[in-house]
């Protein structure tokens, strides 16, 4: 019994980690302006549009997160092997980590500005000192906690995985959740700010983003604010359901019987299901439709 | 993420003469197998095999829209298709590995519930974020009405883009997708596990308790490989994007199984020869 | 609409790249087994000289496949490479000093195979597309040799499954500490997927230059040889690692900078706090 209690203490603490670093993650690739939306960052110059946003494209968020958060895993697990105490282990880990997605962020503005030279973008270099350091502090956030939870995971729930291949699972599980839930939020609606509110950017309008806004041009630290409104919350509270409910119906109920945890999960799935239809419903009935519904058509 | 044209191609045909061939490689593979280690190798690679093409079937159900999904210009996801699938399986297999010493079964569907989990709550989150962050109803472009729910898609398009969000089918597909994939992944991981840990002992001349590290982690990285291999072939499948179960583009799955069985079996004897003593 | 990839051709051909690439990066991994006939760990870090030169060859390969537009973004590439080249990489090390030859050659067939169902079975029809999967498994796998052989001193499975522990003051034989029980082959995987896809990501457009990008390629290299040598201070000795970590700092520091004087140079304009230009009705 203190065992299930222990365990579902130190799921309430994963649960919190994660949703920080879900929240952080967000943060940090929006101000790096990566994964999908970056698409438009790099069009925009080719349609005559220059501007001041870092273009990071350092693949997308789930690789990129995968590596932070498994090169953090790994180091940490390299200086516990030498016997480093496994606070110690896992911040000098984190931060070596995060170095090098600085050098990597750094790389990659740099590089795919100075590929739209025809266009005459210019790299401007105080972009590169200022924003640097905040994606940075932001990626440290995220993969910290990550790597903590794992260590968690295998600590003290007894996961068989290894550190490094936990830091893996989680780093490519943190972006994939965070690039799906803020992406749209940071392309649409920061981006295109400028477009109608409340629908999508048409296509005719590809590449033409917002580049001079409340503070004069923006940049990308703008877009780190923009996305603690909503986005990263949003992505915060994705990853933290994700790691809290899994842990919690395996500690739970695994130990009474595995069976009860399956039904379990495919209630929550059920429940996920609901509320998703109830939002559908509700967008459906309260934004109502664009044009009027043409008769039925086949 | 995916910032390059695509080039016209013969996309969507079925070819044959490759499938063909593809399917005398898969049974060439089977022999090699069956002659090594007719028992436990075929029993373990035969499994491989089907985890490989649970998780290439199951990607094609997870709903992906790129790059202009991120401009709310298609449905689906933002996010690439292989990662999101990687990240939905691996999650799954994740908890599937806590329950693999309570048999196969229990880890296989406690893998899949766990990727499905993952994909409920990331779709969910989606639609929240579009609806209340952005202000914009999920509509489908690629039919007219929802194949589950009946709602007509066509009013609730905004103009000048393909649809947005996540209709319920895209939903639906959404979490069969990651079923499948944390299914097929956790399958492939338990068949290895218990053929590592059988066979390595007496290949490494220690006992089983000590190998157990050098079990789980080989098992452990051969399904990330495989479930890496298997989701960007499901991506070349589809070309990058698809809206779900009810895209047209869904209809090309049987080459995606074959093509997944044949990379599965390829990989899978690879992993089975780790613990064969070779005739070399 | 999505962004088109215009990429100029220009610089050496791929072909002695890949020469160039197979070569070294053999030789550089048979290098660290003079670990084994000195008997120390010393020669580990032509472990990570072996990635570097494979990373270079890599990264060509995914710049000719990406350039036909597969429509699938090129980090895809990276992850089959090392997905498959990761397979063939653990059952080649069984094989002693051939590890590296049979590595090679197992990946070459496993990238074969996966070109062919691409291109045939999954109607992709891309020209390059055989050979490419073929080298980028290659690739993953000699990636993957070169960092067990920088982390752990050697590339043969016994090695790469028994570290050592001290409990108490004494030394103990464990495979919880090593290269695949602690999983740092998860590690690398990663390191290598992403620094085999970075360098053509992050350099395309109408811009692109070999050299730059060729460049960034050994920058990633370098950088991903530093954090594992430091992974590896608890695997070798530590005065091998100290080597390692040094060769793999002077290296980063070099191919860093003058990938930036190269970037420079290629740049429309290389400003500090300027405003955005005006451009004709805009």
């Amino acid at each position: 019994m203190e065992h299930i209690v222990f365990g579902i203490g130190i799921t309430a603490l994963t649960g919190a980690l994660a949703t920080v670093a879900g929240a952080a993650e967000d943060t940090e690739s929006n101000i790096g302006s990566q994964g999908d939306p970056n698409s438009q960052v790099q069009l925009a110059p080719q349609m005559g549009f220059l501007h001041r946003i870092f273009n990071k494209a350092v693949a997308g968020e789930p690789p990129a997160y995968g590596l932070w958060c498994a090169l953090g895993a790994g180091l940490a697990w390299a200086f516990m092997a030498m016997q480093t105490n496994p606070v110690l282990a896992i911040v000098l880990g984190c931060v070596l980590a995060t170095f090098v997605q600085g050098v990597y962020a750094t790389t990659a503005y740099v590089g795919r500005t100075a590929s739209l030279a025809k266009f005459g973008q210019p790299v401007y270099v105080d972009i590169l000192k200022s924003m640097t350091t905040v994606t940075m502090a932001h990626a440290f956030i995220a993969i910290f906690c990550t790597v903590t939870l794992c260590h968690l995971i295998n600590a003290a729930l007894g996961h068989p995985f290894p550190l490094p291949l936990l830091g893996l699972i989680w780093g490519i599980a943190l972006g994939a959740a965070g690039s799906a839930t803020g992406n749209p939020y940071y392309g649409k609606e920061r981006q295109y700010q400028n477009q109608k509110f409340g629908a999508g950017v048409p296509i005719s309008a590809s590449g033409n983003i917002v580049r001079y806004a409340e503070a004069g041009e923006r940049n990308s630290i703008d877009n780190g604010w923009f996305t603690a409104k909503i986005g990263g919350s949003a992505s915060g509270i994705c990853f933290g359901l994700i790691v809290f409910l899994e842990l919690w119906r395996t500690i739970v109920f695994e130990a009474i019987n595995p069976w009860y945890a399956i039904i379990v999960g495919v209630l929550m799935i059920l429940i996920f299901t609901v509320v998703d239809r109830y939002i559908e419903v509700w967008a459906r009935k309260n934004y109502g439709p664009y044009t009027v519904a043409k008769e039925a058509d086949a | 993420m995916s910032a390059v044209a695509a080039k016209p191609q013969a996309g969507g045909a079925m070819n044959p003469t490759a499938m063909g061939v593809g399917v005398v490689m898969l049974l060439i593979l089977l022999g090699i197998c069956w002659y090594i280690s007719p028992v436990a190798g075929l029993s373990v690679l035969i499994g491989v095999i089907i985890g490989g093409v649970l998780i290439g079937f199951g990607t094609h159900f997870v709903p992906v829209g790129g790059a202009p999904a991120a401009m709310g210009q298609a449905p689906g996801i933002a996010t690439g298709v292989a990662m999101l699938a990687a990240g939905a399986g691996l999650a799954g297999l994740f908890g599937g590995a806590w329950a693999a010493e309570q048999g196969v079964v229990v880890a296989v569907i406690t893998g899949g519930v766990g990727g499905g989990l993952m994909m409920a709550i990331t779709c969910m989150m989606v639609n929240f974020v579009y609806v209340f962050g952005m202000g914009i109803p999920s509509a489908s472009g690629k039919v007219a009405k929802d194949p589950i729910t009946g709602d007509t898609q066509a009013e609730y398009k905004s103009q000048g883009t393909e649809g947005h969000g996540l209709p319920f089918v895209s939903f639906v597909g959404g979490v069969i997708g990651g079923i499948l994939g944390g299914a097929g992944g956790t399958l492939i991981y338990v068949e290895l596990l218990g053929l590592y840990e059988q066979a390595l002992p007496g290949v490494m001349n220690v006992t089983a308790a000590q190998v157990m590290p050098i079990a789980v982690s080989a098992a452990g990285m051969f399904a990330v490989g495989l479930f890496l291999v298997n989701a960007v072939l499901t991506a070349y499948n589809i070309t990058g994007t698809i809206e779900g179960p009810h895209d047209p583009k869904f209809k090309r799955w049987p080459r995606s199984i074959v093509a997944s069985a044949v990379a599965s079996a390829l990989c899978g004897l690879v992993a089975v020869l780790l613990v064969v003593p070779l005739p070399i | 609409m999505s962004v088109k990839v215009e990429v100029i051709e220009g610089g050496v051909p791929h072909n002695k790249i890949l020469i160039a690439g197979v070569i070294s990066t053999l030789v550089c991994i048979y290098l660290t087994y003079l670990n084994v006939l000195t008997g120390t760990e010393m020669f580990s870090f032509f472990g990570g000289i072996a990635v570097v030169a494979a990373l270079i060859w890599g990264s060509h390969t995914i710049k000719v496949l990406c350039s036909y537009g597969i429509g699938t973004g090129v980090p895809s590439a990276g992850m089959i490479a090392f997905g498959s080249g990761v397979i063939a990489m653990m059952l080649a090390t069984k094989f002693g000093i051939l590890a590296p030859i049979v590595a090679l050659v197992l990946a070459a067939i496993i990238g074969f195979i996966l070109g062919y169902v691409s291109n045939n079975i999954l109607n992709m029809k891309i020209p390059a597309m055989v050979q490419a999967l073929t080298e980028m498994a290659v690739v993953g796998a000699l990636s993957l040799m070169g960092f067990a052989a920088l982390i752990t001193g050697g590339f043969t499975f016994a090695g790469l499954t028994t570290g050592s522990i001290s409990v108490m003051g004494m030394t103990l034989l464990t495979h919880q500490n090593s290269f695949l029980g602690g999983c740092l082959i998860a590690v690398a995987f990663l390191l290598g997927a992403i620094a085999i896809q970075h360098p053509f990501n992050a350099t395309l457009g109408p811009g692109w230059k070999q050299d730059r990008m060729l460049m960034l390629t050994a920058e990633c290299g370098f950088l991903s040889m530093i954090v594992a040598a430091i992974m590896s201070f608890a695997l070798i000795s530590a005065g091998s690692a100290i080597i390692s970590l040094i060769v793999a700092i002077i290296g980063w520091a070099y191919t860093y900078q003058q990938y930036m004087v190269l970037s420079k140079r290629d740049a429309a304009a290389w400003l500090d706090s300027k405003p955005i230009p005006d451009v004709e009705g805009h």
